[in-house]
């Protein structure tokens, strides 16, 4: 390339006046250029000038001899063939620059510690879902609610007036209504239809005043540690929607329940490691517990967790790995409560259980969980246990459709709403009065 | 961005050097006798294009393993210095690249020089080669393999370094040295030195065949019928590959050549010669992969 610009400069030569140009120049120097003819012009620019990408180079080898200094050229200031290239003391700037701050190591960080801790964050898909919930957190596992809670919500006292007529309401508003486009995204109708669902629960609070007693808070960071065998586990991060309470939700399951879960054998996932999917870190401060509030906050026990599956559009969630999501934060919310309690020391049995409830939508399907946190003592694989019901994927309804499902010219499914089915709402209900009636 | 920013330069570099004018311009100043200050220097050369980032590899330098996809730039045939290496090769569906764990008998850091087993998470397909890979999982880690024929989503399978007196029974899926199977096991995923990673046999639906054992070396029988003799502490999984009926799809039409990203041949019109049709010649002789001390050395 250059070579052909040199010739192109040559050939262009005879056109000058020797003198013009020699004149010329000699005034354009003074003006401060540089000091040699450029001969560097790229004419032709259509294409690349650096056509060959070299595969990277290896590093050459320097070989030090101890009493012989290599010549530099570092006192002449500039460069010369031949001579070595001068080696500079690494400079340190001695003001704090956040743009150039290098972190350090992490062997080299003050929180560094040898054993590495296992964090379970809002975004960890664990591979084998609930199953390995359970072995991270000590619990049995029991499918269906328990029938206490279910039976809230059959009396006709606790229900709302016109409650179908209300609900089916509230899910046509979320998934038609509530939207200029032609219908809303799911990210959009599932928070509408739980705050919907909310809303039609606080009716209640004429005649149940305990359930003035709760707030709402969103984004607030749970932080949780134990120990399960000789690995050290968190819980970090944030999830869903908190029901905050001023009074603790009463215990589920009695005294000779909870000693019974001491007989329950915990499922193995050989040759699978329960550590697998977890966040592995070396950086963490050990013992660390918080709510996510400050100690004298006037609604310290968590009543119910509710998340969102498509609350995060990073980080989607299968069923199973988004159930394990729920279990594990529910638990981090008890365990948290009970450390602050019983002031982190592990406790064999607790003497009040600490029930945490959570409830899982996507809109359509949902998901119920009840936790009773029995045992803070997790290190070993025997003893007491936790326990946890567990009502998975039942739908709210069938399908609402915005148009209708046409095949062979036969309406499979009308537009509309169908397929409501009303007892999931009393479940969703009997979770959100339990400990208000 | 590169653009943008050599444009920048460049106006940048117009605007300090305001005497500066077109060549072209000086010249024809020059010609016409005006005593006007021409500057063959100062206009430095600017670029108004950027090579574009094309056959870069930077997807595929990584330093840790990882089971994601990873988003792959298609190369057109061509290398890193934009000419073409391979013809015949363009456009095609978009693909993503699963990086496969070769070497079977990888410990996991904690516990060396044990067998391990693993269970089978998922088997599905693979755009980047003819067999499916299936994603195992073991102690705390994941990892893509080539699967076997009849893998399946549950199955546990058993990775061993160990040669024994006896020949194992082994099961589909299970990876041993060569030197632990009995002779006449169909194997695949062959390591050509130990610990160097499987690289014969990994075609869908393709098997060797493990012939004889002699004096610390094993000797195979290829897909291709060709004879190899390799170190018996080689890796080699037992089964044949997955995707057996991959030699009996209908391509059907000359586009779907071209979804697959393969291009039609050249077209020119040749003669006929040698190349074409029958030709016998007997096998090659017995490859090798063994440095045996030298007879004279003995």
């Amino acid at each position: 390339m250059f070579s052909e610009t040199a010739q192109c400069l040559k050939t262009a030569a005879p056109l000058f006046s020797q003198t013009v140009l020699l004149k010329d120049l000699r005034c354009l120097f003074t003006h401060g250029g540089p000091s040699h003819v450029q001969a560097r012009r790229h004419f032709g620019v259509s294409r690349s000038l650096t056509a060959k990408v070299p595969p990277p180079r290896k590093p050459r080898e320097r070989v030090g001899i101890p009493g012989l200094e290599m010549v530099t050229y570092g006192e002449r200031m500039h460069f010369v063939p031949g001579l070595s290239k001068p080696v500079n003391p690494h400079w340190e700037r001695d003001y704090k620059d956040p743009r150039y701050y290098k972190s350090p190591p992490a062997h080299e960080m003050p929180l560094f510690k040898e054993k590495p801790c296992f964090v379970y964050n809002q975004r960890t898909s664990a591979l084998e879902g609930v199953r390995q919930a359970l072995w991270l957190t000590k619990t049995k596992l029991i499918p269906g609610l328990p029938p206490q809670l279910l039976s809230l919500a059959e009396s006709p006292a606790n229900q709302i007036a016109d409650q179908d007529e209300r609900v089916q309401n509230a899910i046509k508003h979320a998934r038609f209504w509530d939207t200029k486009e032609e219908r809303p995204g799911k990210e959009k109708y599932s928070n509408t239809l739980l705050f919907n669902l909310l809303h039609l629960c606080a009716t209640l609070q004429s005649s149940h005043p305990a359930i003035g007693r709760r707030i709402l808070s969103e984004k607030y960071s749970l932080a949780a540690t134990w120990k399960r065998g000789e690995d050290v586990f968190q819980i970090r991060g944030q999830n869903g929607l908190l029901h905050n309470c001023m009074d603790a939700l009463p215990e589920v399951s009695g005294k000779q329940e909870v000693d019974q879960t001491a007989d329950h054998v915990l499922e193995s996932l050989y040759p699978v490691s329960p550590t697998i999917d977890l966040q592995q870190v070396h950086v963490y401060k050990e013992e660390l517990n918080c709510t996510g509030f400050r100690g004298d906050y006037p609604y310290p026990h968590a009543h119910t967790l509710y998340f969102l599956e498509g609350a995060d559009a990073g980080c989607k969630l299968r069923p199973e790995q988004f159930r394990a999501k729920m279990l594990m934060f529910t638990f981090g919310n008890a365990l948290v409560r009970a450390h602050t309690l019983y002031r982190s020391q592990p406790q064999r049995v607790l003497d009040h259980p600490i029930t945490v409830q959570a409830v899982g939508t996507n809109g359509r399907i949902f998901q119920f969980m009840v936790l009773q946190l029995n045992t803070t003592d997790l290190s070993g694989d025997d003893g007491i246990k936790n326990q946890v019901w567990l009502d998975e994927d039942v739908e709210l309804y069938d399908f609402a459709k915005v148009r209708p499902l046409i095949k062979k010219k036969q309406v499979k499914v009308p537009a509309g709403l169908t397929g409501y089915k009303p007892e999931v709402f009393s479940k969703f209900l009997a979770l959100y009065l339990h400990g208000a009636v | 961005m590169m653009a943008v920013s050599c444009l920048t330069r460049a106006l940048r570099s117009l605007t300090l050097s305001q005497p500066a004018l077109l060549s072209s311009q000086a010249i024809a100043q020059t010609r016409l006798g005006a005593q006007v200050p021409t500057a063959v220097k100062q206009c430095r050369g600017f670029l108004t294009t950027a090579c574009l980032e094309q056959n870069r590899t930077f997807w595929k330098q990584r330093e840790k393993y990882t089971t994601r996809p990873m988003g792959m730039k298609k190369t057109g045939g061509r290398d890193h210095t934009g000419r073409i290496r391979t013809h015949g090769i363009g456009g095609g569906h978009k693909q993503k690249y699963r990086w496969i764990d070769f070497q079977r008998l990888r410990y996991e850091p904690n516990n060396e020089a044990r067998p391990f087993e693993e269970k089978v998470v998922e088997v599905r397909y693979d755009p980047c080669r003819s067999a499916d890979i299936a994603l195992v999982a073991g102690g705390s880690r994941k990892r893509w393999i080539i699967a076997t024929e009849n893998m399946q989503a549950g199955d546990i399978i058993k990775t061993s370094g160990v040669i024994g007196r006896m020949a194992v029974s082994a099961n589909e899926g299970d990876a041993y040295p060569l030197g632990a199977l009995p002779v006449g096991t169909l194997v695949n995923c062959l390591e050509i030195q130990p610990g160097k990673g499987s690289e014969y046999i990994r075609a869908a639906g393709t098997s060797g065949i493990l012939l004889r054992k002699v004096n610390g070396t094993a000797i195979l029988q290829l897909p291709s019928k060709q004879q190899v003799q390799v170190l018996e502490t080689c890796m080699v999984t037992v089964g044949r590959v997955s995707n057996i009926d991959h030699n009996k799809r209908i391509i059907g039409k000359a586009g779907r050549n071209r979804w697959l990203g393969i291009r039609p041949s050249s077209g020119l019109w040749q003669r006929k010669g040698g190349w074409a049709g029958r030709k016998i010649k007997p096998l090659p002789p017995m490859k090798v992969y063994v440095n045996l001390p030298s007879i004279s050395a003995k």
